[in-house]
């Protein structure tokens, strides 16, 4: 059996935003560090690093998780998801869209945590109702808001997401 | 991302136009001071205290300078030894202010507390070689409350104080002996703030990068004022001795022509602020410290010294909330290692760093004693104002001056006869105190929850003795009996009356006792304040005379030879939507889209000076004064060039979607191009066609603005939890800009007044180590706490031109007193009294005897 010790590198592959990344990275990094220092996508914002603020959620597998609490190591060969990868182009997503629309944020700092968490929500439940988006997004914090404009965005986005399906053959 | 909702031809102030900032920010584009890594940087980290109160006796940070990727590790005595100390920026009469060096070096006085600087090439590195240094401490008695610092016999911080009062300040209007000798009956209550911490989501930063040919600093950095961060670390992080600056000064000409030329500009512009101002608060400050005068003269003679400072650039900013309007001690230190090593050097400072130093705030206790007829008619109200600043005092504003604004709001939208204050800040080994978005809160907390008392004792409804004393348009105009000018726009009796139609308290109180019958409390809390936003042009003389030139704001409009407008301004912008508002204010004077202004903040090299930045609910009054100022010179002058054109008349021109044209001939139109660029003719090409620059000091315009909230909760009395069913907001600001920046302005400050009721309290123990380190203890309300908010507007106009008025503080000013009050009414059949703001479950339980 082989140790490895903290300073030592290990291989890394992270797909991030469906761009395959073979990264060298200590064991010890996060990866939240990882994506914002080694790749460059620093739209993945760290407000606490102990799991609390939601502000690194990124998608992970399709999964929402705290980048901050996870290293990059434990990351190996997944598909990666950062608030990078969600207009296309130009275009903004949907949720992007909901969220300009209604005043969604303030001084933006959560914003990439909070759209994250509001992908993962929509995909698992496309219609929530107000309580239960309140529920979801419970943890991301945002200090600017008092979270009502977000709860409206996340709405708007409902109907934003319905509209664009309902349109589609 | 176009505005296309706003109809064209009114204008867009007065829309919810969509902000401008969300291009970026809502696609990860934005760029916070995280995000800048210049090359070859080097991580910090700070090696802080974990005593409250000692003495150093040793520091060895050998094994750290020895340990891998570090670059350089710093002492306090290193920091002492090359910068100099924080001085006492607003000094006034009865207090003194600690002066106080980046680092500690001989003791340390908080948790906390730094007293080293690693610097190595990876923040993981310089993290692990910090855990090398070995500090030697030996502890003093903590200092861990305002009683503690009250005591004969407490442990002082600072050798030069007198104990740990570093203030003491009794102001008195109108005959308070008389008057409470006069009135029926005297009810006295002594209530309690515990401390809370500002906490923007962003913690504070620094990125340091040093130029290596000429040395000179970039500073970016997360603040709410870049002007201000600029002078203070030229000012600080580069000591030079008196005799160096001044054989400097007097060796160059260009220099003291520069220096005289701008003093002079600055003495003209605000001689009227310079002329009230004496040296009392000089000679209270002299007295405690000697040196303090050394240490101004060395400042003011290394400034003069030296043309090199620093450019700060700030650019997006997640947050303040007041905290990153002070001057991080931090900052001084970095810049000063920056300067010896020539390297650049970064700082995150990370969220349990933030908690404990990141700024805190309102840790105050108020005995009030209001003198009252029996008919409900108020006579007079006595305060005894107690305020824990904690160990180092706020730059540059820090709990001293907020007591002054405190000494002129106290009594509120209501007559008194008389009125007197004492105020005592004193310190204590805890977090410094810092201004937090409505520093002076606490007197509408501790007045309108007394106004309850008394409604109480005498039998009344809150909201009855509220209307029979608020001073109504009947009265105006007139005075607070603090002095500052009360007109229309205290319109506080107009915002109750409209609550109180929106509430229908007939069918509340039905409701609480049907809720009554199920077990269930119901509870109702009024809340009214009226705040300076700007006030008027007295509000400021009498907080404290000669202030008033920190309030001004300059904007300078810009038209570029391609027709562009570009638009500067010295407000620091960090959640506040500025590009959007004052876009919205710019083309409605230009005549032209949202998405053709181009605001420029945050880059001392290009922005015109402001002291205070953004802070105190002045971006829209003043701010807002200041470009649309800048802009209605540049129109003028874009009149008359196009009026030569059109040969017509400058008053005959208007401008529809960037199409200048004589009114009612637009296809003959000009662009902003065409005109620009026959004004630019011969022009250097960097030169703006047209521009204007404006210094707004708001004298006569704008006012206050005004606010009463309602909250409605429901206290389970089975776990002690409180919910808000119902919140409301009746607020007048004036004419709004922007309805749903504004509503989000007021949802996001009553979101932090209830944080600050139920769920949050910077708590430490009696050793004053700090318990709320983490957010698994320092609790932020989420979604699931906060409720949807109303926000009703009252849009009252005032007699000045600039109708602006500031509305960033209020919602955390009125939530507070609300919410407690509803709390008491929730719990009044069981005799409940609520005289600490903070209500967590088991303080509700305790109030309902419950345990």
């Amino acid at each position: 059996m082989s140790t490895t010790n903290v300073g030592d590198s290990l291989g890394v592959v992270l797909t991030i935003n469906g761009k395959r990344h073979m990264l060298e990275v200590e064991p010890r990094r996060s990866l939240s560090d990882v994506i914002r220092e080694d790749v460059g996508l620093t739209g993945t914002h760290l407000g606490c690093e102990h799991g609390v603020c939601g502000a690194c959620t990124v998608l992970v597998d399709g999964q929402p998780a705290r980048s901050c609490l996870m290293l990059a190591v434990q990351a190996d060969e997944t598909e990666i998801t950062t608030i990078e990868g969600l207009a296309d182009g130009d275009e903004l997503h949907p949720i992007q869209q909901a969220m300009h629309e209604s005043h969604g944020f303030q001084c933006g700092f959560c914003t990439p945590g909070f759209l994250m968490s509001t992908v993962a929500l929509l995909s698992e439940n496309p219609q929530p109702n107000r309580s239960e988006i309140r529920a979801e997004l419970s943890g991301n914090l945002c200090r600017c808001t008092g979270y009502q404009s977000i709860v409206d965005g996340v709405e708007t986005a409902v109907s934003l997401l319905n509209e664009a399906q309902g349109n589609q053959p | 991302m176009s505005n296309t909702t706003q109809q064209s031809g009114l204008g867009f102030v007065g829309q919810s136009v969509k902000r401008v900032e969300d291009q970026r920010l809502l696609t990860g584009k934005g760029c916070y001071v995280a995000d800048i890594e210049p090359e070859g940087v080097l991580h910090a980290v700070f090696v802080r205290s974990p005593l409250a109160h000692a003495r150093v006796t040793s520091i060895d940070v050998d094994a750290a300078r020895r340990a891998p990727g570090v670059a350089a590790v710093f002492t306090g005595a290193d920091i002492v030894e090359a910068t100099n100390p924080f001085p006492p920026f607003l000094m006034l009469p009865n207090l003194y202010t600690p002066l106080h060096w980046a680092l500690s070096d001989k003791k340390v006085r908080m948790v906390g507390d730094p007293v080293a600087l690693v610097l190595a090439t990876s923040r993981y590195l310089a993290e692990d070689a910090a855990e090398l240094v070995e500090v030697d401490y030996e502890p003093l008695d903590a200092v861990a409350s305002i009683s503690d610092a009250l005591a004969a016999d407490s442990e002082p911080l600072w050798e030069k104080a007198d104990g740990n009062v570093v203030y003491d300040q009794t102001d008195t209007y109108g005959d308070v002996d008389a008057v409470f000798a006069a009135a029926d009956r005297v009810i006295t209550e002594r209530f309690s703030c515990q401390r809370q911490a500002n906490q923007p989501m962003e913690t504070r930063g620094s990125v340091i990068e040093v130029d290596p040919d000429t040395g000179h600093l970039t500073v970016h950095n997360a603040t709410q004022s870049s002007h201000m961060l600029r002078w203070i670390i030229a000012a600080l992080a580069d000591k030079q001795s008196t005799p160096s600056s001044l054989k400097s000064f007097v060796a160059n000409k260009e220099r003291r022509n520069a220096f005289v030329s701008a003093a002079k500009d600055f003495v003209s512009t605000n001689a009227d602020s310079l002329q009230e101002q004496d040296n009392a608060g000089m000679i209270s400050q002299v007295k405690a410290d000697k040196s303090t005068l050394v240490h101004l003269q060395r400042i003011a003679l290394g400034l003069l010294g030296r043309d090199n400072y620093p450019t700060v650039k700030a650019q997006d900013i997640g947050g303040g909330f007041g905290a990153k309007g002070s001057i991080a001690r931090e900052d001084v230190a970095l810049a000063a290692a920056a300067i010896k090593l020539g390297r650049s050097v970064k700082w995150i400072e990370d969220r349990v760093e933030n908690l404990t130093d990141g700024g805190h705030a309102r840790e105050e206790t108020l005995e009030v004693a209001v003198a009252v007829d029996n008919d409900g008619t108020l006579r007079g109200m006595k305060v005894d104002l107690i305020v824990d600043q904690g160990a180092y005092p706020g730059f540059p504003v820090g709990a001293p001056f907020a007591t002054r604004i405190m000494k002129v709001m106290f009594p509120g939208s209501y007559k008194f006869d008389a009125y007197g204050l004492r105020t005592r800040v004193v310190s204590t080994n805890k977090g410094k105190y810092v201004a937090y978005r409505g520093p002076w809160a606490n007197e509408t907390w501790a007045r309108e929850r007394m106004l309850d008392v008394v409604a109480r004792a005498l039998r009344m409804s809150p909201t009855d003795l509220r209307l029979k004393n608020m001073i109504g348009e009947a009265d105006m105009p007139t005075k607070m009996i603090t002095g500052p000018t009360l007109d229309e726009t205290m319109s506080t009796k107009k915002t109750l009356e409209r609550a109180i139609e929106l509430v229908d308290l007939d069918a509340f109180a039905t409701a609480k006792e049907e809720a009554a019958k199920a077990g269930r409390r119901l509870g109702i809390g009024f809340a009214c304040y009226h705040e300076a936003a700007p006030g008027p042009p007295d509000y400021l003389t009498s907080v404290n005379p000669g202030t008033d030139a920190l309030s001004a704001e300059t904007a300078r409009t810009t038209v570029q030879a391609d027709g562009s407008v570009v638009v500067y301004t010295g407000q620091m912008p960090h959640g506040q939507s500025h590009e959007t508002t004052y876009a919205q204010v710019v083309a409605d004077e230009l005549g032209v889209g949202i998405e053709d202004v181009e605001l420029v903040w945050g880059n001392t090299d290009r922005t015109p000076f402001s002291v205070l930045g953004t802070g105190g609910s002045r971006g829209g009054p003043m701010g807002g004064g200041s470009v649309k100022y800048s802009s209605r010179k540049v129109r003028d002058l874009i009149n008359h060039q196009a009026a030569e054109m059109l040969e017509a008349s400058p008053s005959d021109i208007e401008i529809i979607d960037g199409n200048i044209h004589v009114a009612g001939v637009p296809a003959r139109g000009l662009s902003f191009g065409e005109v620009a660029a026959a004004a630019a003719a011969g022009a250097a090409p960097t030169d703006a066609a047209f521009e204007a620059t404006v210094d707004y000091g708001g004298h006569g315009d704008g006012g206050w603005s005004t606010a009463t909230h309602v909250c409605f909760v429901d206290v389970d009395l089975s776990t002690g939890i409180v919910t808000i069913p119902r919140y409301l907001v009746v607020e007048d600001c004036g004419p709004v800009i922007n309805p749903a920046i504004v509503d989000g302005q007021v949802r996001g400050g009553v979101a932090q007044g209830i944080g600050a009721v139920l769920y949050e309290s910077s708590i430490y123990d009696s050793d004053a180590n700090l318990q709320a380190t983490t957010y698994m203890d320092y609790l932020i309300p989420t979604a699931a706490e906060i409720p949807d908010i109303e926000v009703h507007h009252i849009e009252t106009l005032s007699p000045g031109e600039n109708d602006f008025r500031g509305v960033g503080e209020g919602g955390m000013i009125g939530a507070p007193a609300a919410i407690t009050n509803a709390v008491e009414d929730a719990l009044s059949d069981l005799g409940a009294r609520v005289t600490d703001q903070y209500l967590p479950p088991s303080r509700i339980l305790e109030l309902a005897g419950i345990i």
